[in-house]
């Protein structure tokens, strides 16, 4: 077991009883993330992007199988445990950015560091630094509702490193945004992944993702089809 | 992961602040579910006070008028209406937050969490349903009564039993507030955090 690895899924499998039918969403599946790699996660809808984006995020248990983040199986977890991972290991990123529409971008960015048990005003603090990073300094008392999606999807970054993760989940994080503000988004992101050193695992359809990327794993039917390099 | 200690925290007072962000921002929703309380908690307290206007002018006056006890019964029957309606409010404030609950468990939140915001923003609803209610409820058996009583008849309650009855009505506000609103806040809770994510409205 390699430190420089992050992520290691071991024959992971994950089924879903639908009726009498069982659906194998994820088949066998062994894949090692490394410390600061960008890996893109590609396939047709229901090809297990997001059970695997699920598993991988511990929001999710495996049928079978293991998810190790950092040399520790998280299904050995308590609730305790998981609830600390998704709050300091794990920064998550969605296609529909899931702001907390009553929150403003700061208290937005704000709230995980609540949950790590950071004071009030050193949190706040940080958000603000964290929301002019991402180029949103001068919105930071703005309600979701009153921001475009590039903007709500920037909050929803500084967000995601509001409790300096090592790992970086995006599930279509430029699914609901525009052309241009899609660029501009995996710039941000592709910068955050090699100058923090991120480890960055997005799942994606959009090919300026997948062309950043330093691997592509290509899924079909829950199992990985072929692993290419960026 | 190793030396550190691997806990989150949430407070009652970020539950707080939380909570009061929610009811200041969503003010419709807490307002149906505060006038739900305060209507049957005047209710209630108009009653209560009739009641002892009427014994209160009884021992000045010698009179003998009093409250018929089917009116209890009546005032039992609207707070049970109350509770039934603010469960049914809460139960859809708790579809309208799926997402939101998901999100919140993504970034670290325990069910225990989760229960506790929902429980805190119905006890400040309760509380504040409690003494709305008490003033209306005040107004209400002055009003009623004051004909057959004089409406001086407030002046010769003491002011300490007034304080008495302000603090009881209000905590069974905030009881019933509580009951109407811990099976949808267990059942915010509960919700597997994949499953809350995927709910679309």
């Amino acid at each position: 077991m390699s430190y420089d690895t992050v992520i290691e899924l071991r024959k992971l499998v994950r089924y879903y009883t639908m009726g009498d039918e069982t659906v194998k969403a994820l088949d066998s599946v062994d894949l090692d993330i490394g410390r600061g790699e960008y890996v893109s996660i590609v396939g047709p809808s229901g090809s297990g992007k997001t059970t695997l984006f699920n598993l991988i995020g511990g929001l999710d248990k495996p049928t079978e199988g293991n998810v190790f983040i950092d040399g520790v199986d998280i299904s050995q977890l308590d609730a305790y445990e998981l609830a600390w991972l998704r709050c300091r290991k794990i920064g998550y990123i969605f296609q529909s950015f899931n702001l907390i529409q009553v929150l403003t971008a700061l208290e937005n960015v704000a709230l995980p560091t609540v949950f790590a048990g950071t004071p009030h005003d050193e949190g706040l603090k940080k958000a603000e630094k964290l929301l002019a990073s991402v180029g949103l300094g001068k919105r930071i008392h703005h309600r979701p509702s009153e921001l475009s999606a590039g903007q709500q999807q920037r909050v929803a970054i500084a967000r995601a490193l509001a409790n300096d993760p090592a790992i970086i989940l995006a599930d279509e994080p430029t699914g609901n945004l525009d052309l241009q503000t899609g660029i501009e988004i995996i710039d941000l992101l592709h910068g955050l992944n090699k100058m923090k050193g991120l480890t960055l695992v997005a799942a994606t359809h959009d090919l300026k993702m997948i062309k950043a990327s330093d691997r592509i794993v290509w899924m079909r039917d829950g199992q990985i089809e072929k692993i290419e390099r960026g | 992961m190793s030396g550190e200690k691997r806990m989150v925290y949430f407070t009652v007072r970020d539950a707080y602040r939380l909570g009061i962000g929610y009811i200041r921002r969503r003010f419709q929703r807490t307002a149906i579910n505060v006038a739900s309380i305060a209507l049957a908690n005047s209710f209630l307290t108009s009653l209560i006070l009739t009641d002892l206007f009427y014994a209160t002018y009884n021992k000045f006056q010698g009179g003998s008028i009093g409250v018929d006890a089917y009116q209890y019964w009546l005032v039992a029957v609207a707070l049970i209406v109350s509770v039934v309606g603010i469960t049914n409010a809460m139960l859809i404030s708790v579809y309208e937050r799926y997402r939101e609950i998901g999100t919140m468990k993504c970034i670290g939140a325990l069910d225990q969490h989760i229960l506790m915001l929902f429980l805190i923003e119905s006890i400040i609803q309760g509380a504040a349903g409690g003494v709305i209610g008490f003033i209306f409820g005040v107004v209400a058996a002055i009003v009623s009564s004051g004909f057959t009583t004089g409406f001086d008849i407030i002046l010769k309650i003491p002011a300490i039993s007034l304080l008495g009855y302000l603090l009881g009505t209000t905590f069974l506000s905030v009881m019933l507030s509580i009951i109407a609103s811990i099976y949808p806040a267990w059942r915010a809770s509960k919700l597997p955090p994949v499953e809350a994510l995927s709910y679309e409205l």
